[in-house]
């Protein structure tokens, strides 16, 4: 029995026999968190998060205060799927900001109050309506910090702006000029053992008596698959296909939530709701189970495939990953770009230089063309005309090939192709 | 008899009397006719002419459970008791127990006692979870999915502090509590009554040869129950476990509860009692229903004499026949062979049936004090 009563960090709780005091664990205050501000307590002045340093950092006189919470990484707690946990799970900000309502593409976004001039970072639109973010959405529990500096995030993007030869010339003025956000993106991480029971009519060929006979014969087994930390973006307004390419993220640097880490950076909410990221992550996992449950068949020829599958211990996390976000226009276009905010590595649109591509193709579709069609029809028969006509149709094909190269080329640059 | 033994305050015009055989004390009222000991059913009851003072476990009873049967439930449910019992003993007839029913009040000790105490525990509560089954069919159009709700335990440390006054906690007062509860099962204490004297004013009542220290820890268990119950209660918790306190009791009190049991019982083949007892609230019979092994080898010893002699006469028959030529005649002596046997052999059925029946019977038995 504890030596003093109550026991530290223990809270009179409300009893329901008279007789009888109640004291429980006090719980982590996380619902409606006070306001915190980011003064500089030097200088009051306002402090941001430090992606160099990891801490809070005063833009005017460089007060630093380092964080004060450890790293979790893939032991973060994580909730099961009731109905009372969604409403035991801590709401709100936990500071103010700003709620920004895109009118381009429709993007929520939170911000710093502090923060003045804003354009949607996933369109670049400046058709913005503030309000104040709501106080009971569900508040991310963990995030991974920043790691890569905004001007390092500037050069990978410079760098990959300028780097490609059908990118239009005009583009590297633009990389100078390509709006850059840090925003935290919401995910949702789903854990979930999956149990498999699988039967099929397998194809089996045989020979009986020197003839080939094929034989369907039942087969069945379990799989069982253990999905450890799924991600399922939170997102709607980033194409799927920019996360895709700027995995994989690193979990073992979650971090438990702190509104310091979202000091002077942009945030968004979840938009996919717990719900459907479950239904999504389900529909990939079955799949997966689906698809090692065939596998364990002695063949792949199969009829009358079927399999029952359970889930257990289902958890989530709603966490908070980072990205650099730029946007830019170019040719009355908007162009998006996603830098990993961890591991640097980038994906995104690029404008190809349709003028380039055009040039390119005639200075070497019509030489060749010209070079096959004129000793055809003007020049005398000879070895030569033959011989430089062949050439001509030659490159004219290899031309036509390197034109569709240089289309599909394009097409993805601007992502469009796949 | 009509004793003249010590009386008890509290208990109305009774006196206590002691059998000197089993050495089990009862009270009896002064107008109750007792014949025999309701325990071992000798005739060693006499009346104790002691101070109660050294009679430190006897404590006034605070209530009393009423029988609850009629006499002809009573008689029912001793018929039903002989009733079915191959070769019975003589004794073991339904209007024999009857005349030997005794009425008895058992005693159980009810404790009040003030609890003051801290206690930490793990208290429970039951949350839903929702869960997915996923069945895949090729031929039925591919996934479908069924959602599964699943009820899990959540578990949270508490302390806290109780003060609490409980009131009636019952512990055996005798030591042969297990036994009684075994032959007889529970009694329903909800239907208790405020004890008056006149209401043992028919029945003997058995006195507690358990003493409250002896008690005291069945009662402690009983109130830590109690108690983790009650803070299961306070919590609004589902379930609780490793509860732990640090008791402090004051203001205990020890009265009796009177549980109703009537006890009879038949002679056997070597003339012992054996014992019957009947729940009074129930009807509930218990005792060793005993076959007559010697009415079995009376019967059985019948039959051998008349195998006996039925095959000397068909051997006699038999050799007479074939003396003078009589085919007949030794037909009729074979044939009372054959009988003979036969009745030589159904002469050992009496014994393998008794002996069977005392067997299966013997399996329920169970030694009452």
């Amino acid at each position: 029995m504890p030596v003093c009563f109550p026991p530290p960090g223990y809270v009179r709780t409300e009893s329901a026999v008279e007789g009888i005091e109640l004291y429980r664990q006090a719980p982590e205050l996380l619902a409606h968190r006070r306001i915190e501000t980011f003064d500089c307590p030097q200088c009051a002045g306002q402090r941001a998060y430090s992606v160099a340093d990891g801490g809070l950092s005063c833009v005017n006189c460089g007060y630093y205060e380092p964080p004060s919470r450890p790293m979790v990484g893939k032991g973060a707690e994580s909730f099961e799927f009731t109905v009372e946990t969604m409403t035991r799970v801590a709401r709100g900000w936990g500071h103010a900001r700003k709620d920004l309502h895109c009118q381009y593409c429709g993007a929520h976004t939170t911000l710093p109050p502090t923060l003045l001039s804003y354009s949607c970072p996933f369109c670049g639109s400046n058709k913005v309506i503030q309000r104040d973010a709501p106080q009971d959405a569900l508040r991310p529990r963990f995030l991974a910090p920043f790691a890569l500096t905004e001007g390092q995030c500037q050069e990978t993007i410079t760098a990959w702006l300028r780097g490609h030869w059908l990118a239009p010339a005009a583009l590297k003025r633009v990389a100078h000029g390509a709006r850059l956000a840090a925003i935290y993106l919401p995910f949702w991480t789903i854990d979930a053992t999956a149990h498999a029971n699988w039967r099929a009519e397998v194809r089996r060929v045989r020979r009986i008596g020197g003839k080939t006979r094929v034989v369907w014969r039942w087969e069945s087994g379990k799989v069982t698959q253990v999905f450890d930390d799924w991600l399922v973006p939170g997102a709607t307004h980033v194409n799927p296909r920019l996360l895709e390419v700027v995995q994989p993220w690193d979990l073992a640097a979650l971090v438990p939530y702190e509104a310091a880490y979202l000091a002077g950076i942009q945030a968004q909410a979840y938009e996919v709701t717990l719900d459907a990221a479950w239904e999504s992550a389900r529909r990939a996992m079955r799949e997966q189970v689906r698809q090692r449950c065939r596998g364990q068949a002695s063949s792949r020829r199969m009829r009358n495939f079927s399999m029952e599958m359970q889930y257990r211990d289902e958890n989530w996390r709603y966490i908070l990953l980072p990205l650099y976000l730029a946007s830019y226009e170019h040719n009355r276009r908007i162009y998006q770009v996603a830098v990993n905010g961890q591991s640097g590595k980038i994906g995104g649109q690029r404008p190809a230089d349709w003028r380039k591509v055009l040039g390119l193709t005639l200075a070497w579709l019509l030489p060749s063309l010209l070079a096959a069609l004129i000793p055809a029809y003007f020049l005398p028969p000879s070895d030569l005309a033959l011989t430089v006509s062949v050439l001509g149709a030659l490159l004219f094909v290899a031309g036509l090939a390197f034109t569709v190269y240089m289309v599909t080329t394009a097409l993805r640059m601007e992502g469009k192709g796949r | 008899m009509t004793t003249n033994g010590a009386s008890l305050p509290g208990w109305g015009d009774a006196a206590l009397v002691h059998c000197r055989v089993c050495d089990w004390s009862f009270l009896q009222p002064r107008d109750l006719q007792v014949t025999a000991c309701p325990h071992c059913y000798s005739d060693g009851l006499r009346p104790l002419a002691v101070d109660h003072d050294l009679l430190p476990y006897v404590r006034p009873a605070e209530a009393y459970l009423p029988f609850a049967l009629s006499e002809d439930q009573v008689r029912a449910a001793v018929r039903a008791f002989a009733r079915g019992i191959p070769l019975a003993p003589i004794d073991l007839q339904p209007q024999r127990l009857s005349q030997r029913l005794q009425a008895v009040f058992l005693p159980r000790w009810l404790v009040d006692a003030e609890v003051a105490a801290t206690w930490q525990a793990e208290t429970g509560f039951n949350y839903d979870i929702v869960s997915h089954e996923e069945r895949y069919d090729q031929n039925r159009g591919g996934w479908r999915t069924q959602q599964i709700t699943e009820t899990k335990v959540r578990w949270e440390p508490q302390v806290g502090r109780l003060k609490r006054q409980y009131h009636n906690v019952a512990a055996a007062a005798l030591d042969e509590k297990p036994h009684v509860r075994r032959q007889l099962g529970a009694f329903q204490t909800a239907a208790a009554q405020p004890f008056r004297p006149e209401t043992a004013a028919h029945a003997l009542v058995r006195l507690p040869n358990r003493s409250p220290q002896d008690a005291w820890p069945e009662v402690e268990v009983e109130l830590r129950k109690t108690a983790a119950g009650e803070c299961r209660q306070a919590a609004r918790a589902d379930h609780l476990r490793e509860f732990r306190w640090s008791p402090e009791f004051a203001d205990r009190h020890w009265t009796l509860l009177l549980l109703p049991m009537y006890s009879t019982f038949y002679l056997d083949d070597e003339g012992r009692p054996r014992p019957v007892l009947i729940h009074g609230q129930s009807g509930r019979v218990s005792g060793l229903r005993r076959a007559s092994m010697r009415r079995a080898r009376r019967l059985a010893s019948i039959l051998a004499v008349i195998a006996a002699i039925l095959l000397l006469a068909s051997v006699l028959a038999v050799a007479i026949g074939s003396w003078l030529g009589e085919a007949q005649v030794q037909a009729l002596g074979t044939a009372g062979v054959l009988v003979g046997l036969l009745v030589a052999a159904s002469a050992l059925a009496p014994l393998g049936v008794v002996w069977l029946f005392n067997l299966s019977q013997r399996r329920h038995m169970q030694v009452f004090l």
